[in-house]
């Protein structure tokens, strides 16, 4: 009896205790799941292809069209046109109302032969060049000659809205003197040459010096206490916060850079810092390859008669491959989430232009940019987060695509 | 004489490889020593901007970068709150959560909590951060505003402690993943065989005799906890004066005084970083020695 009572209760506790790991995990599943949520919820309608290939910064141009190409003509109206679209017969273009953050007449679309396919960009004076007519051009404003033969002027900056403009355009203009149009801006080209910035330069100095490291570390070193503490030293690497690789790049490598011709903070010193944090990453990945490796293949090629260095470059090494690259994965993840170390080693404005000297964000120092401004911009925040998130997925599918493939190498 | 440079071509291998060795440890060395070197710098007396005292920074109770004041002793209590809070909060939830995957929960499940804990510890710091002041910032101001208090937008105490849970849960559950795996199977079956019910085992036996492993992952994550930096400076809310012991009141610690105001890259206000990172370099040392003791403590007592 005592015995029946005794096995109730301890079934209860065994239910109560199953039923909190349960919860725990849900706990974690629910989190992760509140965040992709959220990142998709607020970044998902912010992600159009214009913010891949836009710059960050708008820029503003003084346009016209070539004189021999500057008068009405007669076009077809487009079959695929939007219900809130506006064309003009008589010049062939469609406008339409936008209204992102402040209002907006875009052009959306040109016609074939449409006088807008010979533009010329006067921004620069006596330097008048060819202009290639883009989607998403905002028309600012319009200097035009009226039937009258008078200059009269239109545009968004008088309060005109799309519909306005095309009756404008259809009824009064006969010749464009000079259009003022201003690019969308807001896109995050500049980070992602960036981020590719970063990841060249801090693999190309990672992975040789790792790569070695691992092999002096598992082929060669003896196991005395000099070795021992080597291997510490490198492991204690994976500790250290990521803010101190940044004030040590800082103090350390900028220096270096500046041997080069930097001035500021740039991707370069970026790069090399980044290097010096993944370090540990491939050192480790580079090892347990290594690890796996069977003895047998090494003696057999030293057997054969092949040097230490032959074995190591044409047996070891390759066999090695899958580890390395699980270990590039690795780095490729870290790299683009890297902030802390980037914000003191690339400084946090945000470049259209990115060199190898210059200025520059990568996609989480964009985000930390947005997020640092007057007004945080959530919706942008979200949507690089988005696309950050996409790719580490992508990184984590492939890298357990290649552990099986090499799983199933050796086993 | 083809043999003597295959001698000579290994020798120089070899020595390449010691050198990319010796070159990768030597960059702790490099980190503690540039950053204590750099971070000095102020406290000394030909300091060029204005000497600062040594005792007023390590003891001081406000940080006004406006006033000259340099105050760092309360920034490191809070640091250490909000890192301990983050562990309190968090541990239970990872250990748990590691003994399902590893022994509890249906394979299939446990696959997909794995994936769970990869992915989440694959998630970069800004997107935390973003998350953070936005998700968990509104979550806490509900939460004050039942308690009827007002919080400075959600950025608050509660919420580091909170974003801080989060961000070092992936590290601690595989460690203890790890930990509960790598314990003996006869322990195991010794434990059944002596009439315990398999949750007994896995709550009592199992989790006792991997506890030092788990204890090395509670580390770690402390460790993640004194140094995530992008995050927390998000929704820290930088308070100029301190400690904070209040969870809805803003506060501030060593990461993020150390990336408010990058603008100078000059002077003291620039260098005094450097005289923080110093400090976070000891906390991190201090702390993690105590606990080492701890935990050799904890494994020999069985």
């Amino acid at each position: 009896m005592i015995q029946r009572q005794r096995n109730k209760k301890r079934r209860w506790s065994d239910y109560i205790c199953n039923g909190m790991t349960y919860g725990a995990s849900a706990i974690s599943a629910i989190v992760l799941a509140a965040i992709l949520f959220f990142v998709f919820i607020k970044g998902a309608s912010s992600i159009r292809w214009d913010l891949f290939v836009q710059d960050y910064w708008p820029s503003n141009y003084s346009i016209t069209i070539e004189t021999d190409k500057n008068k009405v003509g007669e076009f077809e109206v487009p079959t695929s046109l939007d219900e809130d679209a506006y064309f003009s017969k008589k010049w062939g273009i469609v406008l339409k109302d936008e209204k992102d953050g402040e209002e907006s007449v875009v052009m959306t679309q040109i016609v074939p032969d449409s006088p807008f396919h010979y533009l010329l960009d006067q921004s620069v004076k006596n330097n008048i060049s060819s202009f290639q007519w883009k989607e998403g051009l905002m028309l600012e404003k319009l200097d035009y000659v009226d039937k009258q033969g008078n200059t009269s002027m239109a545009g968004s900056l008088f309060m005109q809205n799309a519909e306005d403009i095309v009756k404008v355009l259809d009824e009064d203009v006969t010749q464009i003197t000079s259009m003022y149009v201003k690019t969308k801006g807001g896109g995050i080209r500049g980070s992602i040459i960036s981020t590719f910035y970063l990841l060249g330069i801090s693999l190309l100095f990672a992975l040789p010096i790792g790569v070695s490291a691992a092999l002096y570390l598992h082929e060669y070193a003896r196991k005395n206490k000099v070795c021992s503490w080597l291997r510490s030293m490198i492991e204690m690497l994976t500790g250290v916060p990521s803010i101190l690789y940044g004030l040590m790049g800082v103090s350390v490598l900028f220096p270096v850079t500046q041997m080069f011709g930097a001035t500021t903070t740039n991707l370069l010193l970026g790069g090399l810092t980044l290097a010096i944090l993944l370090l540990p990453t491939i050192i480790r990945s580079t090892e347990e390859a290594l690890r796996v490796i069977p003895q047998s293949l090494r003696d057999g090629s030293l057997s054969l008669g092949a040097t230490s260095s032959q074995t190591i470059f044409k047996v070891v090494l390759p066999c090695a491959i899958p580890g390395i690259l699980t270990g590039v994965l690795l780095s490729i993840g870290r790299v683009i989430g890297e902030s802390a170390a980037l914000i003191y080693t690339i400084g946090t404005f945000i470049n259209d232009s990115p060199g190898l000297l210059t200025q520059g964000t990568s996609l989480a120092v964009h985000i930390w940019s947005m997020m640092n401004m007057e007004q945080p911009n959530f919706e942008m925040a979200a949507a690089i987060s988005l696309i950050i998130l996409a790719f580490v997925c992508l990184l984590n599918i492939s890298m357990k695509i290649l552990s099986k493939y090499w799983y199933r190498k050796w086993n | 004489m083809k043999r003597k440079k295959k001698i000579i071509a290994d020798k120089l291998f070899r020595t390449l490889f010691l050198s990319a060795t010796l070159l990768s440890a030597s960059v702790i060395v490099l980190i503690i020593l540039f950053i204590v070197m750099k971070g000095i710098q102020p406290f000394l007396p030909q300091y060029e901007h204005g000497q600062v005292s040594l005792f007023s920074f390590l003891f001081g109770t406000t940080w006004r970068q406006d006033q000259h004041i340099y105050g760092v002793g309360y920034i490191v209590i809070n640091t250490l709150l909000t890192a301990f809070g983050a562990l309190l909060l968090s541990f239970p939830l990872s250990v748990l959560t590691a003994l399902f995957i590893a022994k509890i929960a249906p394979p299939k499940l446990a696959g997909f909590m794995r994936s769970v804990v990869e992915l989440l510890a694959g998630i970069p710091s800004v997107v935390y951060g973003v998350f953070a002041s936005s998700v968990i910032t509104s979550m806490v101001m509900q939460i004050a505003q039942s308690f009827g208090v007002v919080t400075a937008g959600g950025n608050s105490f509660l919420t580091v402690i909170l974003l801080l849970a989060i961000m070092i849960f992936p590290t601690m559950t595989s460690l203890s993943i790890t930990a509960i795996q790598a314990v003996d199977k006869d322990v195991e079956l010794g434990s059944l065989a002596l009439g315990a019910t398999k949750t007994q085992t896995h709550f009592k036996v199992v989790l006792s005799s991997a506890k030092s492993g788990i204890f090395a992952g509670a580390i770690l994550g402390l460790g993640r906890a004194f140094g995530e930096a992008s995050a927390v400076a998000m929704v820290a809310g930088n308070k100029t004066f301190g400690p904070t012991w209040n969870l809805f009141d803003i506060t501030r610690t060593l990461t993020s005084t150390m990336l408010t105001g990058l603008k100078e890259t000059t002077g003291v206000d620039y260098d005094i970083r450097f005289s923080v990172g110093m400090v976070l370099i000891i906390v991190i040392f201090l702390s993690n020695g105590i606990l080492h003791m701890v935990k050799r403590r904890i494994g020999k007592i069985k």
